[in-house]
């Protein structure tokens, strides 16, 4: 085994080696700010500087809630440096969940991003022993706030100046005898079926997944990542994706990592950097399409004809790719041309316009959505692995995708697939160390000979592809006794840029059914269009054309599956669906169990024969 | 305040108030100082840079004249094929051109004026007026009634710009108390006033009906008036000419352009979009409407003694209201509150007549010589009367704004927003 990279000593051999490269950038007030890898260094040792004098030693966990911002891996490297522990909480987590994980990592210092965060966490400081210190890095709004416990981020970077007038050698002394078991960090899994549970991750962890995120070929096409390439920041960082791609790989393979000026002015400042990378979860790309469909339903009569024939051009290219594998030279012509007609500016203005190589993970993605943007050049290449195993299992590798698998399993790594369950195993020196706290969870998931139980049922396609059919705690088995993967059906009605949540029933029930959330922005442009007046979510959603709308996307679907899979009924939801309700985990995904038992009414509605709630029967045949 | 800040734990409550205070305030900032980042701190390769227009890294690059390649490219070309322009064509169309390029002149100084600053003036006539006498009284050559000091065209210039500004700034507190159609009818007088002057001080400008030549055109003692041969090239007359508006023209626009990207820019915008907002943030509005004029009135001093000298002789009856019109059509088609608009208006506005003139054989119902329905220069009445209510209704913004329209129909291609 080749000896582990620290992630503290790569970022000092960067800033020795590239001190005036830029490595960050980030946006404020409309300018994107530069700094270098010598800046990067000198910010993090002044944090690690200001942790230490906090008391914060080997093994301490440091927990951080922000939005993506330099400060957020600043405080990571920090932590790193002082063979401390980072934990990462999502912006969305409501005061209950800060509360739980707080308690249950035991950290000491909190970073909390701005006023939003700082009153989450002074509400439960009192009540948490285990913590010592909140940390705020934007003190907009703050100026009357005090509290014993509550330090501003300069304040701590001055407390850190004073400790090493005093004692310069503590970072160097912190770093001597690290160990490849070292903990770098503590993971949250987002917990669809309970309370989330953190993994562990060591330092040979998290070298062994961002060697293979960064390898070439790999995740990120032929070249891997490189210097030259530009990234975006905008998935949350508590993730373990987003970390391994701008942290781990960004001191590893010192990429240009851009953070956005706000999560809701991602679209224009994707636009203005133009990655060359792109990972995006299925939801972002699904809301990507939605965008480019409301914009031009919107557009004039003559740009949306040539519209229509530039995106017909690629779609036709498109099929024949996926179908046959590689372009033909008809393909490579309508590509051209619908490139030059409409795609080229298309992928311009949504910030595709050099990317070299899209990626799509964490969740299935439906293949409407794939053909969608292959049609515009746009091939991407799903990826596979969970926070277990790093994030690195299999990926699709450039030029060998199959559409609808996860693509090949990736040197170094071993993965079988169950013989009874055919759940997905993995081991690999990726594997997790056990959840944080819970032995018992961790040996339910780990067994003796290492092999890492992903939950995930899957099947082998042409021998070496690998695709998942569904979590194994979702398989719906109706009365009929038939196994169905609703994750399947799910995605397909959201595909339709009208459907944001679609959660199919059927589990022990005659037949299948749905309840289906609307995708509020377009459905309420739609509206607008057909000149139908309406008021709120509720009033929208249950208006009889939506309910048509959305009869028609279902059918549409019902008519690609096998009858028994068909859903028989639907009925719509009357909210959104919210990290801070409790709906949906931080990383927007349902809570399937928790949800159900939430709206009874509903599904009774449907097995029940009675319409009292807003939906439709589609009749035995769909 | 009960709790103390903790990096002040003196026991003393003064030491323990002034602790409070001083991360109170430093809260305020938002921002951590101590981390270190900024615009333009380091270098990133050119490969992570390019083809990336709309990434800012610096204020400089956001706010620059030319801040996309495009437009330096488009600059670049036009300034060149204007340069060449005047070898190619015939005398009369190259001297058409230089006309344009003083009311240009004109027009920007004018825009700076009602189109930035929105001190809507019909007085400009009146201040090309006192540019063209001071230009040919200090250049000029001295007639039987008329006096002259034949002085370099250098100095004239300046003067030309000088002594109007001057006036401007005697006549600015009065303008500046009043606006909108007070403004106009004041302007109006100022202009009826000085048409009533200049036919009475007939040692300056000729007298009424005679009136006087220009300024003499030798600058930097090279007489504009000869032929010059620079290698192969022949510069006659015409092209020497047409050559100094040029030159000047370029360098008042792109002041103007930079001006009104500038503090003083943004000051005369808000002075336009509302006065009592405007002196509420600050804005010294008696200062800005004065720069205002006074800016404006120079560049109209300047245009008029180039004015003078391409004409050849100017009376005073010159200078009269339909000239404010022409302007002001100048500023309105070509575009409000744009350089680039006066620009175009301005060749509009020149050309317009020669244009008709070519058509007219093809227009049955104009007139060449007799017969027809209407002469050539009525339909130039009726089209320029159009035009302007057409363009105030249809699009405000002018030429450029037209210009504007179709920029952003293929920017936001295929999109329409």
């Amino acid at each position: 085994m080749t000896e582990v990279q620290h992630l503290s000593r790569q970022l000092r051999a960067a800033a020795a080696e590239v001190p005036d490269v830029v490595a960050l950038r980030e946006k404020r007030y409309g300018l994107w700010r530069d700094i270098t890898w010598a800046d990067y260094l000198h910010n993090t040792e002044a944090i690690a500087f200001g942790l230490a004098a906090l008391g914060v030693g080997r093994g301490d966990r440091v927990a951080i809630q922000s939005e993506n911002r330099p400060e957020w891996l600043y405080a990571d490297l920090a932590s790193a440096m002082l063979r401390a522990v980072s934990v990462g909480f999502y912006p969305t987590n409501p005061v209950a969940e800060v509360r739980y994980l707080l308690t249950d990592s035991g950290a000491r210092v909190l970073f909390s991003e701005d006023q939003e965060q700082v009153d989450k966490a002074l509400e439960i400081i009192d009540e948490i022993d285990s913590l010592e210190w909140v940390v705020y890095l934007d003190g907009r709004g703050m100026a009357d706030y005090s509290h014993e416990r509550l330090v501003s981020i300069d304040e701590l970077i001055s407390k850190g100046a004073e400790l090493r007038d005093r004692d310069p050698d503590v970072l160097a002394r912190a770093d001597v005898g690290r160990e490849p078991e070292d903990l770098v960090t503590v993971i949250y899994t987002s917990g669809t079926t309970g309370p989330p549970k953190g993994a562990m991750l060591s330092a040979r962890n998290v070298d062994f997944g961002a060697a293979t995120f960064g390898r070439a070929p790999g995740m990120f096409g032929h070249q891997g990542l490189r210097q030259n390439d530009v990234l975006v920041s905008y998935l949350p960082l508590s993730h373990v994706v987003e970390r391994a791609i701008s942290t781990w790989c960004g001191v590893r393979n010192r990429g240009l990592v851009h953070f956005a000026e706000s999560i809701d002015t991602v679209v224009s400042d994707l636009a203005e950097v133009q990655p060359t990378v792109l990972f995006a979860v299925p939801r972002i790309w699904e809301k990507i399409q939605a965008t480019v469909t409301i914009k031009m339903a919107n557009a004039s009569w003559v740009k949306r004809r040539l519209f229509a024939a530039g995106h017909a051009m690629g779609t036709r290219a498109a099929r024949q790719q996926l179908a046959d594998g590689t372009p033909s030279v008809l393909s490579r012509v309508l590509f051209f041309l619908s490139w030059v007609l409409v795609h080229r500016k298309v992928r311009r203005h949504l910030g595709l316009a050099r990317v070299r190589h899209a990626l799509s993970g964490a969740a299935p993605i439906a293949p409407e959505v794939l053909e969608f943007f292959l049609s515009m050049g746009v091939l991407i290449h799903e990826a596979y692995g969970m926070t277990e195993n790093t994030a690195v299992a299999t990926c699709s590798y450039p030029g060998r995708v199959r559409f609808g698998t996860v693509g090949e399993v990736q040197p170094d790594i071993e993965l079988v697939l169950a013989e009874d369950t055919h759940e997905v195993l993995t081991r690999h020196p990726g594997t997790f160390q056990g959840y944080w706290g819970k032995p018992a969870a961790t040996a339910e998931v780990i067994d003796s000979e290492g092999w890492l139980h992903t939950g995930d049922v899957g099947e082998w396609v042409e021998e070496s592809y690998l695709k998942i059919v569904d979590r194994i705690k979702d398989i719906i088995i109706t009365a009929g006794g038939k196994n169905i993967s609703p994750s399947e059906l799910e995605n397909a009605m959201k595909a339709s840029p009208y459907i944001r949540e679609a959660v199919v029933i059927g589990d022990r029930r005659p037949y299948l059914t749905a309840l289906v959330g609307i995708e509020y922005d377009t459905v309420a442009d739609w509206a607008s269009r057909q000149r139908i007046e309406y008021t709120t979510y509720k009033d929208l959603a249950t208006r009889p054309e939506t309910v048509d709308l959305i009869s028609g996307v279902i059918h549409e679907v019902n008519g690609k599956v096998a009858r028994v899979e068909a859903v028989r009924k639907f009925r719509m939801l009357h909210k959104e669906l919210d990290h801070e309700d409790g709906e949906l985990t931080a990383t927007q995904k349902l809570k399937r169990t928790a949800f159900a038992a939430t709206v009874p009414h509903l599904v009774d509605d449907m097995y029940a024969g009675t319409a009292e709630h807003a939906g439709a029967d589609l009749g035995r045949s769909g | 305040m009960t709790t103390v800040a903790p990096d002040s734990n003196r026991a003393t409550q003064d030491g323990a108030q002034h602790g409070a205070e001083r991360s109170s305030t430093s809260r305020l900032t938002g921002q951590s100082r101590a981390l270190r980042s900024g615009p333009g701190r380091g270098k990133a390769l050119r490969s992570a840079t390019r083809g990336r227009p709309r990434l800012f890294t610096s204020y400089d690059q956001d706010s620059a004249l030319l801040n996309t390649s495009a437009k330096r490219w488009w600059t670049l070309a036009a300034i060149s094929i204007f340069l060449v322009l005047p070898f190619w064509l015939t005398r009369d169309l190259s001297h058409l051109l230089s006309v344009a390029m003083v009311m240009a002149i004109a027009g920007v100084g004018l825009n700076l004026l009602t189109g930035y600053a929105g001190q809507i003036s019909l007085g400009h006539p009146f201040f090309m007026a006192l540019g063209a006498y001071t230009g040919a009284v200090v250049a000029g050559v001295p007639g039987s009634i008329v006096i002259g000091w034949e002085f370099d065209l250098s100095i004239a210039l300046v003067l030309a710009a000088v002594i109007p500004g001057l006036v401007g700034l005697v006549v600015a507190p009065l303008a500046t108390r009043v606006r909108g159609l007070y403004l106009a009818v004041l302007t109006l007088g100022l202009l009826m006033l000085g048409e009533q002057l200049f036919k009475q001080w007939a040692s300056v400008t000729g007298g009424s009906g005679v009136g006087r030549a220009g300024a003499v055109p030798v600058l930097f003692g090279n007489d504009l008036e000869r032929t010059y041969a620079v290698g192969p090239l022949l510069i006659a007359p015409h092209v020497s000419l047409y050559l100094l508006c040029l030159t000047l023209l370029v360098v008042l626009a792109v002041a103007a352009r930079n001006l009104a990207r500038s503090r003083t820019g943004r000051a005369f915008a808000a002075v336009r979009d509302r006065d009592i907002a405007a002196e509420v943030m600050g804005v010294n509005l008696l200062r800005t409407k004065t720069l205002a004029f006074v800016l404006s009135s120079a560049y109209a001093g300047v245009a008029g003694c180039l004015f003078a000298i391409l004409i050849g002789r100017v009376a005073p009856e010159q200078w009269n209201i339909l000239m404010a019109i022409n302007l002001l059509a100048i500023v309105v088609i070509g575009g409000v509150a744009t350089i680039s608009g006066t620009l175009i208006g301005a060749a509009f506005v020149v050309l317009l007549p020669r244009i008709l003139e070519w058509l007219a054989p093809w227009l049955p119902f104009v007139s060449t010589g007799s017969g027809g329905l209407i002469t050539v220069f009525q339909l130039e009445s009726i089209l320029f009367g159009a035009l302007i209510v057409l363009f105030l209704i249809l699009e405000p913004r002018g030429l450029f704004g037209l210009w504007h329209r179709v920029r952003t129909y293929f920017a936001t291609w295929p999109f329409s927003y």
